[in-house]
């Protein structure tokens, strides 16, 4: 007899992750406005300065503590809707208009922020150290050309779910099958650094294919990395009967409070050979809406479930905790990340007896629908 | 306290379980790589690294390369030398890391 699993619910982690966290697309931030976005349990402030430079602020005017996004830009500079004081990007109060001179202490948090891929990406530690752009996601090649179509955009909130749970998601083969409808063929993981990928080859699952999750003509080649705690680049190569696309996929969050995050992610799609604009733009959309359906699908899942400190795995299962070992040096004194956490580690699931068993499901499926066919028809004549 | 923060000390073992044990040593045949390796079939392999590892020379080739992504699969020689690991019998295949059912339990 053995005893009674329990869960264990763990706390909620007290601060931050270290490092880049995406806020959006630089072109949604450029129309001359101060911005709001909710982050790291507060609020922060974007906006263009007239060379069309982005600035990121702490929200909250060090005045008397007025909404800068509220305010308005004037000049180079955020002017707060309560009384006027100018924040300059460099986190300075630059004037104050009613005033002989500006109190030397009035600097504010600032955000040090890059703009790549068409992205604005914000450095945050809470040791406050230098932004550390070796950490920041590569360039990629020839995204903002002609070569692939605009970024498509979308942001989904999660009000009550850590966002270690959308991390968990690098290492779970099974649920791409139950949840996303898919079928892993061939998944493998890599950690290394402040890096952690996930390798997958899939197809559709031919039970669902009337859902319009595509048979087992569709193959798909999966590469997905996170370049630190939040902000995963996915390369995703489709092959259906021969006809390829490439899509680029970014998925990235930023926390917003202990137990809530804003899940974000974008598309562009490598504009395929002989077609015309419009129809590449229609195919990133639809690539956009079918992602956006499959992050509900974990989004409800999230919503619903407990947290768990110990999952209990079987053999079949990706790596939990060592990929929840790599996540934790985000969560440490940059002194404090121990060599386990950086330390390069290499996982290749067994797909072979889950296959063995989902092909016997999904075949299972397929007669049981011709069945219930076949009575609808009978009933109709 | 920073990180999520277990209640029960019996997750600390099962951490344990499952990052540190039944891992065997294999060395690369080609270079002189050290890892550890856990096998719990023939397709599954779990392979950690670590610094005194040493540096995958096939790893500094792909990284000389231009236009690759930073990250790499796993080596092949490293994989062709842990499959030769197997076939010695150094490295078992085993039934995962869950404690096995004694017949008294
Ligand atoms: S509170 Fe911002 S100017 Fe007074
Ligand atoms: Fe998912």
């Amino acid at each position: 007899m053995t005893e009674t699993r329990t869960l264990d619910t763990g706390s909620v982690p007290e601060r931050f992750a270290r490092g880049w966290h995406c806020l959006g697309l630089e072109r949604d931030f450029t129309d001359g406005k101060p911005h709001a976005v909710q982050a790291f349990g507060g609020k922060l402030v974007v906006w263009a300065d007239s060379q069309g430079e982005l600035h990121v602020l702490d929200g909250y005017c060090r005045h008397m503590g007025g909404d800068l996004t509220q305010g308005t830009v004037k000049g180079d500079e955020v002017a707060c809707p309560f009384h006027d004081w100018r924040w300059g990007g460099d986190g300075k109060c630059k004037a104050i208009p009613y005033a002989r001179r500006v109190p030397l202490r009035a600097r504010t948090h600032r955000y040090e922020s890059v703009v790549r891929n068409g992205q604005l990406l914000i450095w945050h530690d809470p040791e406050g150290s230098e932004a550390d752009l070796e950490a920041l996601p590569p360039v990629l090649e020839g995204v903002g050309t002609d070569k692939y179509t605009e970024w498509t955009w979308n942001v989904i909130p999660v009000e009550n779910a850590h966002c270690r749970e959308i991390i968990d998601n690098v290492v779970d083969m099974a649920h791409f099958f139950y949840i996303h409808f898919a079928f892993p063929t061939n998944f493998r993981n890599v950690f290394e650094g402040d890096k952690a990928t996930q390798f997958m080859e899939s197809t559709g699952r031919p039970d669902m294919k009337a859902q319009g999750y595509g048979d087992e003509d569709l193959i798909l080649k999966s590469e997905a990395t996170y370049y630190g705690p939040s902000y995963m680049i996915n390369w995703l190569d489709t092959d259906y009967k021969g006809f390829l696309t490439k899509v680029i996929l970014i998925n990235c969050h930023v926390p917003t409070g202990p137990n809530s995050f804003n899940l974000q992610y974008g598309l562009v799609v490598e504009k395929p050979e002989g077609v015309d604009e419009e129809t590449a733009d229609y195919i990133g959309r639809r690539y956009a809406e079918m992602f956006g359906e499959g992050f509900m699908q974990d989004v409800n899942i999230w919503l619903n479930k407990a947290p768990v400190q110990n999952p209990l795995l079987c053999e079949e299962d990706g790596p939990v905790y060592q990929l929840r070992r790599w996540y934790e040096q985000f969560y440490v004194d940059k002194a404090d990340i121990e060599p386990e956490m950086v330390e390069r580690f290499e996982f290749e699931v067994d797909t072979t007896k889950a296959n063995e068993n989902w092909r016997a499901e999904v075949a299972e499926n397929l007669a049981r629908k011709e069945a219930e066919d076949r009575e609808a028809e009978k009933a109709k004549a | 306290m920073a990180y999520i923060v277990p209640s029960s000390p019996e997750t600390l073992a099962d951490r344990e379980l499952y990052t540190r044990s039944r891992l065997v040593e294999v060395a690369c045949l080609d270079c002189l790589v050290r890892v550890k390796v856990r096998k719990n079939s023939d397709h599954h392999t779990s392979i950690q690294w670590n610094q005194e590892a040493g540096d995958c020379a096939t790893f500094a080739e792909l990284s000389r390369r231009e236009g690759g992504r930073p990250v790499h699969q796993a080596c092949p020689r490293l994989l062709a030398s842990i499959e030769a690991a197997v076939r010695e019998g150094v490295v078992p295949i085993g039934a995962g890391v869950d404690p096995i059912e004694t017949s008294d339990g």
